[in-house]
């Protein structure tokens, strides 16, 4: 089995709830050598590529989903995109929940297109993270 | 830090403040540790040649994340970055050299709806635009 276009429209259960942190904030600001200060202390917001880090989690289901066979190693992220209804600050607590948008197989290569939709656990609208994968497949032996 | 972009003053074809970057493999490790993203290409040339790729590369949201900052610091408010997208076109390769690579951020303002702006950003190392078709849309007013 691989991925095709009957898993167009598939969606994984959301991700644990996740904890956004003052310490964590601050690291990814740190890691992105951003020094405003808005990224810092209690009251802190965090950058808007911080949606990646919920991004990369619910990617996992993709990527470990044993009916579309794809391996993490044969992925190039191709696109990515965030739409944001407000940023990530300290002290919100969200799950993220992914969804095949596209599928387009073309000989060799899979080209997926996934969006994730991050919500707080009261269930309002965060940002959503839509991204483009091409996967190759495994040569044939 | 710029002071916040007066609405007034913008319009289609203003220019942001330039921001020149360096990476080194010490800042593609804190990105590896803050984003959770350990791929080895990111930090192992041995894993980074068995992909076919020139050398150790930064992670693309990483390039993404900083060139951003072109656009926050212009505004002086992340919160009203509405969207950005980016295509990932080129590897960022950072060599293990103690300097690390240059990645030169430009941008302007290339639409203007009211009081969203959207700005394309243009992205360059090593002589290449690494990043294509870099947008944002940012809120300017109130």
């Amino acid at each position: 089995m691989a991925i095709a276009q009957e898993h167009v429209g598939r969606t994984y259960p959301p991700t644990e709830p996740y904890e956004v942190t003052a310490v964590k904030v601050a690291e990814f600001a740190a890691a992105l050598g951003d020094p405003d200060p808005r990224y810092a202390g209690p009251d802190a917001v965090a950058p808007p590529t911080f949606a990646a880090v919920l991004a990369a989690t619910a990617w996992q289901a993709l990527f470990e989903d044993p009916e579309l066979d794809l391996a993490l190693r044969r992925v190039v992220h191709g696109d990515q995109r965030f739409d944001f209804h407000r940023l990530l600050r300290v002290g919100d607590r969200v799950t993220a929940t992914l969804t095949i948008d596209k599928v387009r197989v073309r000989g060799a290569a899979d080209i997926i297109g996934a969006s994730i939709a991050i919500r707080t656990l009261d269930d309002e609208p965060v940002a959503t993270a839509v991204a483009t994968f091409f996967h190759s497949r495994e040569a044939a032996a | 830090m710029s002071a916040a972009a007066v609405p007034a003053d913008v319009a289609v074809g203003t220019e942001l403040p330039p921001l020149t970057v360096r990476l080194t493999r010490t800042d593609l490790v804190r990105y590896a540790g803050a984003s959770g993203d350990l791929n080895p290409i990111h930090h192992s040339e041995h894993f980074a040649a068995a992909v076919g790729l020139p050398g150790v590369v930064a992670h693309g949201l990483l390039t993404m994340g900083t060139a951003l900052r072109v656009v926050t610091d212009w505004v002086g408010d992340p919160e009203r970055v509405r969207s950005y997208a980016v295509r990932f076109t080129k590897p960022v390769v950072v060599p293990d050299d103690g300097v690390g690579a240059e990645v030169v951020v430009t941008a302007s303002v290339v639409a203007l709806e009211g009081t969203l702006a959207t700005v394309a950003l243009e992205v360059v190392a090593g002589g290449q635009k690494v990043l294509g078709a870099a947008r944002a849309q940012v809120e300017l007013g109130g």
